[in-house]
């Protein structure tokens, strides 16, 4: 299996060379990368690869790891299903 | 570094791009100015829809279907997968007061060739068979489409690229400068002067602040939306799914009252159903006026949720992973503002609200029609920003 294969986010399957794709098309954050490619945007909303784009992010643009912002973390904390964020679970 | 240019874009949303785009198209030497990233502000918090449903029949509707059928060309024209597809779109019919207002909407469209029609109680449930039982009917408009928003701004950017446009992105405009005989001159920015005749003001919610610098007064207001993203789960709908009642509450005033809870009116909350090509899909949607505000209010998250399962019950069960806010370019009229200015070399296309994406191909286009001196495609008096000047407007 060659590097450019390897899946750094495994909710939504995007490659190694994928995020490589998008920061050479201009994404500069790990929110720039993950509208470009899904990266972060599955079930686990980037808590497995953040680190791991973050740290791609450094190695292609030379940014400091501190100086890379974290991304945007918005509710749920962890999935709720609609019946009980709605209130209406046991209708 | 001093560039020049025919003509500087501001804003590198789903406006400014497609403006960027087809300047670039007439070998125009375009630059596009954006503070952040491509689609950073409200293109990236917001939904994919490109839809006529919901416009009044009349010129609303002209409007929005000449920009719709743009689309498909452009994803050819374009090499960037923008996810564009055209399944159709379903507005649901709670009541008997709604299904004749239905009827009589979808008339009307028929008449200017929109490809509508009524769905009787039967024929909707089998259509579309995870509905609420009690819908009495839909009206469905077979031609709606939508698209991944970011995919649009991206791929516009990369074509415009293509053509010669030179995009600058972390660049933030801090000034106008004007000739002495009150014409455009130039742009500045914090990295540097960009000398030209021609500017347009494709800022969004943030098209005031750049208006404020050629003291251009620019009716926007910024108006928050909410919606909720669900896990990657089985078919739930075909198309999408939205509530005529919300409509007809828009279109009839104070004439119609939607019998739900008081907070869905205190929130705006309409319900929206719209899958993704990532087999998941997002439910709106909220409108509030919060200012800057981009953060997620806890009672429309349970609103929405409530709605959505309303109308779909099997989503109970069904998870949401994230939920967003984004802010639309608000105008007092409701409709965009696409247009030159009393300031020479000036000119705005923003304002769009919850239309920026369906409408942002025309805009384009319309834009460089402006700026080329041409006959435009359908004319763009209700788009005129001079349409404000006699009401007292406060920007």
């Amino acid at each position: 299996m060659n590097d450019k294969d390897l899946l750094v986010c495994r909710c939504e399957e995007i490659s190694d060379e994928e995020i490589r794709e998008a920061i050479r098309q201009g994404a500069r954050t790990i929110t720039g990368i993950k509208r470009r490619t899904r990266a972060g945007m599955g079930l686990c909303q980037g808590r497995t690869c953040q680190r791991l784009v973050a740290r791609i992010l450094a190695e292609e643009t030379g940014m400091k790891p501190e100086d890379i912002d974290p991304g945007t973390d918005r509710p749920p904390v962890k999935p709720v299903s609609f019946g009980v964020l709605g209130g209406v679970a046991n209708d | 570094m001093t560039r020049s240019a025919d003509v500087v874009i501001i804003g590198g949303g789903a406006i400014g791009t497609a403006v960027t785009y087809y300047l670039a198209k007439r070998n125009l030497k375009v630059i596009m100015v954006e503070k952040g990233d491509i689609a950073q502000g409200t293109s990236s918090k917001c939904d994919g829809n490109v839809l006529i449903h919901d416009k009044l029949p009349g010129y609303d509707a002209s409007l929005a279907k000449l920009s719709q059928d743009m689309f498909p060309g452009l994803t050819k024209e374009i090499d960037y997968d923008m996810h564009w597809t055209r399944k159709g779109s379903l507005l649901l019919i709670e009541s008997q007061q709604e299904m004749e207002v239905a009827k009589e909407f979808c008339r009307k469209q028929q008449e200017q060739g929109l490809p509508v029609r009524i769905m009787d109680q039967y024929e909707v449930h089998e259509d579309e068979p995870k509905l609420a039982k009690d819908i009495i009917g839909g009206l469905e408009t077979q031609c709606d489409g939508s698209l991944d928003p970011m995919a649009l701004a991206y791929g516009l950017t990369h074509g415009a690229q293509k053509l010669g446009a030179e995009i600058l992105t972390y660049t933030s405009v801090t000034g106008i400068g004007l000739n002495s005989d009150g014409s455009v001159g130039k742009v500045i920015t914090d990295k540097g002067e960009i000398l030209t005749k021609n500017v347009v003001n494709a800022a969004g919610i943030w098209a005031p602040e750049i208006g404020a610098m050629v003291n251009l007064k620019i009716p926007i207001k910024p108006r928050q939306g909410q919606i909720l993203v669900a896990e990657r789960t089985f078919p739930v709908a075909r198309r999408k799914v939205v509530e005529f009642g919300y409509l007809m509450a828009k279109f009839e005033g104070d004439n119609y009252q939607r019998s739900v809870p008081p907070e869905m009116v205190e929130y705006g909350i309409a319900f929206v159903f719209e899958p993704t090509h990532a087999n998941n899909f997002l439910i709106g949607s909220s409108r509030r006026f919060v200012g800057m505000d981009i953060t997620c209010h806890n009672g429309v998250l349970k609103a929405l949720a409530q709605r959505a399962v309303r109308f779909f019950p099997v989503m109970k069960d069904i998870n949401v992973i994230r939920s967003y806010a984004g802010l639309r370019p608000y105008t007092p009229d409701h409709m965009p503002i696409v247009s030159d200015s009393e300031v020479p070399g000036f000119y705005v296309a923003a304002g769009h609200e919850g239309d920026g994406i369906g409408l942002s191909l025309i805009t384009g286009k319309l834009m460089t029609q402006i700026i080329c001196g041409e006959q435009t495609e359908i004319t763009i008096d209700p788009l005129r920003l001079s349409r404000f000047a006699d009401e007292n407007v406060s920007a």
